[in-house]
């Protein structure tokens, strides 16, 4: 990466870091306000869980624990994956057009100039929450192996969900909207995603490990740190998959973006 | 500069041309005829359907970056800058976009904020402005790393006289350096003011293609002279006028420059009587442009 890349970067992330203080109050209450609005329906989800003792041998604090990962690695994912979720309408107000006439990489310029941090930091705050109150309660054992690998998870389940938002951008270029694929593949897949796979259908099970494999972005990396019961339903080495599975997904989902390029077509006339 | 043969594109059919270096072509021709389709073409925004095309020896859609790197286009539906940020901040991010020094960006940003009129609004966010300023910022930041090609759609649209006067200026210095300037426009009189060649296109068509003098000696010919005198009337009978008319000592006379001069006329009526007053009126641009889209004979360049 050339010097100026990363002082390209550095601008990028400081536009919008200073648009972010500009309008300081605002910033805080969007940011406290998608906080609270996940939060909320985590509320709802622990006083149901709390009529049950487990579910399928998950306690309270182990599905918080699972949630937790959920949450922060979507904190994560949308400071860097922001353009690739909104690219839809990016692409309808023009904006991809000014990328393409500009002479920088178009992924760099689109996954750079975009990031929600009022998403980042409700859905990451929310993550920390919930792994502070459930980590200690879930009998881990901290040390520097389980620390690299819940740190390699969160990258990989990142990758995952970063080649799910850029294969759905991609889509974009054939489609004229695809916020309800949107909305069945990532968004509908992301709430079953909050349980362990394992008491759903087989065929929400394979979407979930094959399909859109959400599986290997908290439930099998919650496996590794858990080792619930539950896993002898799936091959052990899926525990170890996670950054594998992130970064061959990404790789092949760039692929397929690089290929579609060539097909996408000018908004207007 | 610019290669085109047989693109065919939407509405664009069967379109050959060929813009040398450092010309100036005006794009004209009514709405939906296919001037953003080529502007679109030729930077790559858009890939012909067959036939093929080249900008400075490069094919737009697989030499982007490099292209983009020494081509300034703006087209009026394509935001430029970033709502949210300032002006200044803006044309800061093209600097390390375009990998400009600072010396040279100085430089440039401020003769370009003086010219166009945006440096008294520099500090305010894009979406603070109106469609005349956005636009004067936007030209400028077109402009700003002094581009080999500049492929402009309707860029006066929205300006205001003393901006539109501003540009034409700078246009007209950039064509002097060398710069290869394509616009498209319904204005003539910005087209005319500016560009040296002319392309007219008709539903996709290459009506016209070729040197603004050529277009206007054929298809414009006509001048019209008003001519007040003191004393005896003169004898225009043996002049090849296309028509003449007298008002009491008030002459009014069309003549087709290609076979008369005003210089010539004059000396004719100066022979006779006292001239007190002369009015003259070429045809420009829009007749010629309107003659050919009658349907009336042209040669193509």
């Amino acid at each position: 990466m050339k010097n100026d890349t990363i002082h390209l970067m550095g601008v990028y992330t400081g536009t919008i870091m200073k648009s972010w203080f500009q309008y300081k109050v605002d910033a805080v209450l969007r940011s406290l306000a998608v906080f609270l609005r996940e939060a909320t329906g985590i509320i709802v989800i622990y006083f149901t869980l709390l009529k049950f003792d487990t579910l399928n041998g998950w306690d309270i604090y182990e599905l918080l624990f699972l949630f937790s990962l959920l949450f922060l690695t979507y904190g994560v994912l949308i400071i860097f994956f922001t353009g690739l979720r909104d690219f839809g309408r990016t692409v309808r107000d023009g904006g991809f057009d000014r990328f393409i006439l500009r002479p920088r990489g178009l992924l760099f310029q689109l996954i750079f100039s975009n990031a929600d941090w009022f998403a980042a930091i409700g859905h990451g705050g929310l993550g920390i929450v919930l792994f502070v109150f459930s980590a200690g309660n879930v009998g881990i054992t901290w040390n520097a192996g389980s620390v690299i690998y819940y740190i390699t998870a969160v990258i990989g389940g990142v990758l995952i969900q970063g080649a799910i938002f850029l294969f759905l951008a991609t889509l974009n270029i054939y489609l004229l909207e695809t916020n309800s694929l949107k909305e069945l593949f990532y968004w509908n897949m992301r709430k079953f995603a909050g349980y362990p796979i394992s008491i759903f259908h087989k065929a929400i099970q394979f979407c979930m490990i094959y399909v859109v494999p959400f599986a290997f972005v908290n439930y099998f990396p919650a496996q590794y740190l858990l080792r619930k019961e539950d896993m002898a339903g799936y091959p052990s080495v899926y525990m170890y998959l996670t950054p594998a599975v992130g970064a061959v997904l990404y790789l092949v989902t760039y692929g397929f973006w690089r290929y579609s390029l060539r097909f996408y077509k000018s908004s207007g006339n | 500069m610019i290669f085109f043969e047989n693109v065919c594109k939407f509405i664009l059919s069967d379109l050959s041309i060929h813009i040398p270096q450092g010309k100036s072509l005006g794009l004209i021709g009514p709405s939906g005829s296919g001037k953003t389709t080529f502007l679109k073409l030729a930077c790559g925004l858009l890939r012909p359907e067959s036939g093929s095309v080249h900008t400075m020896r490069l094919i737009p859609e697989k030499n982007r970056r490099e292209l983009s790197d020494m081509t300034g286009t703006f087209f009026v539906d394509i935001p430029f800058f970033q709502g949210n940020d300032t002006v200044e901040s803006n044309f800061r991010d093209l600097k390390i976009i375009y990998r400009m020094r600072d010396d040279i960006f100085d430089k440039e940003y401020h003769a370009l904020a003086e010219q166009l009129g945006f440096r008294s609004f520099e500090k305010e966010t894009v979406k603070q402005l109106s469609l005349g300023q956005r636009r004067r910022a936007e030209i400028g930041a077109t402009l700003l790393n002094r581009p080999k090609l500049l492929l402009l759609d309707e860029p006066a649209e929205g300006l205001d006289q003393t901006a539109k006067d501003s540009l034409r200026e700078i246009l007209k210095e950039r064509r002097s350096e060398g710069t290869t300037v394509v616009i498209s426009s319904h204005n003539m009189e910005e087209i005319s003011a500016i560009c040296e060649r002319i392309a007219l296109l008709d539903h996709g068509v290459l009506r016209y293609y070729g040197e603004k003098e050529h277009l206007l000696k054929n298809f414009a010919p006509y001048e019209m002279m008003e001519i007040s005198f003191s004393g005896k009337i003169p004898d225009m009978e043996d002049l090849p006028l296309k028509s003449y008319s007298l008002n009491q000592n008030k002459l009014k006379l069309t003549y087709n420059s290609n076979y008369v001069t005003s210089a010539e006329l004059l000396r004719h009526i100066l022979a006779q009587t006292t001239i007190t007053a002369v009015n003259t009126h070429k045809s420009g641009l829009s007749d010629a442009v309107s003659r050919i889209e009658k349907g009336e004979n042209y040669e193509l360049y």
